[in-house]
């Protein structure tokens, strides 16, 4: 009965689901909405409306920027139900399988990772910085320096990278994407236009210009710097093994 | 000859993608997982959208894995138990 009772409403959803597929315009075709529409729109006024001059960067910080706005405190919850579960690692007291290790890390593995590491940070920066013009962008590189760091925690182990990023530096700069995004958000609206406006009005053209640069610089670093942050502190707490917990390992 | 990359691209995506959900053992899995990830970022790169590449290869391929396998070392094989 109860299985009767799914397949009949699974029918009717997927009867009703493909009911709509049949209303829809074909695939691919010129006269479905986003071509008639959206994609016209995008590629002749994104510039001037959005502000960036790469359409996609125009898109998910302007046109979608609620959007954005989402997933940035998305990734901030994800890391305060982590904190929330697991809690932080304690100064001189956590440490990771590596460090509780007696057998030595590789010497070509350290000195690999010693060797790519600044060419790695440098080609985030490079890619929260240029996320305007070309493709990129704060999240991507934020994704890259936390990779980065978490690279080298698993290196050389969490004594060593929680003192060189304690918790006292990283705490203030995981709410920076988001403080960064709405603060932006906010000075459209104080000079009078839409939440997530950067070219302003009432301002000359070659300053309106340097001002859109600013904010969208702002922007893109505050989410790289923010989301890079919230990464690292997650894998710190996951990876962490109190001292007193691997003293038991050892006989 | 672009198309041939492609193909190739795909049925490898496919192969990892087969792979990660029957092999028994979950590091291997995660190992094959990244992987599938590393093929769908070459795939976006083919498909014109790089801001997506970047963030599949920087995410997918590199900070879930890691996140994956500290979660399996803290698990327990049921056959030791």
């Amino acid at each position: 009965m109860k299985r009767l009772l799914v397949l009949v409403a699974l029918a009717v959803i997927g009867v009703t689901l493909l009911y709509g597929i049949g209303k829809m315009p074909p695939m691919d075709s010129r006269a479905s909405p986003d071509k008639t529409h959206v994609v016209p729109r995008y590629l002749g006024h994104g510039e001037e409306e959005a502000g960036a001059k790469n359409i996609i960067t125009g898109v998910i910080l302007n046109y979608r920027g609620y959007d954005t706005m989402g997933e940035v405190s998305v990734i901030f919850s994800a890391l305060c139900a982590v904190i929330a579960i697991l809690d932080r690692e304690k100064k001189g007291r956590s440490r990771s399988g590596v460090d509780a290790s007696r057998v030595r890390t590789s010497l070509i593995v350290t000195t690999v990772v010693r060797f790519s590491l600044p060419v790695v940070m440098l080609f985030a920066v490079y890619t929260m910085l240029h996320g305007e013009p070309s493709p990129g962008g704060g999240f991507q590189g934020g994704a890259i320096v936390g990779a980065s760091i978490i690279l080298f925690t698993i290196v050389f182990g969490l004594a060593v990278s929680t003192k060189r990023i304690p918790p006292g530096a990283r705490v203030p700069m995981e709410s920076v994407n988001m403080l960064g995004f709405l603060s932006m958000g906010f000075i459209g609206l104080a000079f009078g236009v839409q939440f997530l406006t950067y070219i302003l009005p009432g301002l000359g053209v070659a300053a309106a210009e340097t001002v859109r640069k600013l904010m969208l610089d702002v922007i893109e670093l505050g989410i790289g710097i923010g989301g890079g942050i919230i990464f690292i502190s997650i894998v710190f707490s996951m990876i962490r093994e109190d001292r007193y917990e691997l003293q038991q390992d050892v006989p | 000859m672009n198309w041939t990359v492609n193909l190739l691209l795909m049925l490898f995506l496919l192969a990892t993608a087969v792979v990660a959900i029957t092999l028994k053992d979950l590091l291997a899995a995660v190992v094959v997982f990244s992987a599938y990830s590393l093929m769908m970022a070459m795939l976006w790169t083919q498909l014109r959208a790089p801001d997506l590449a970047l963030t599949e290869a920087a995410v997918g391929a590199g900070v879930t894995t890691v996140l994956f396998i500290i979660v399996v070392y803290r698990t327990v094989r049921r056959e030791d138990r």
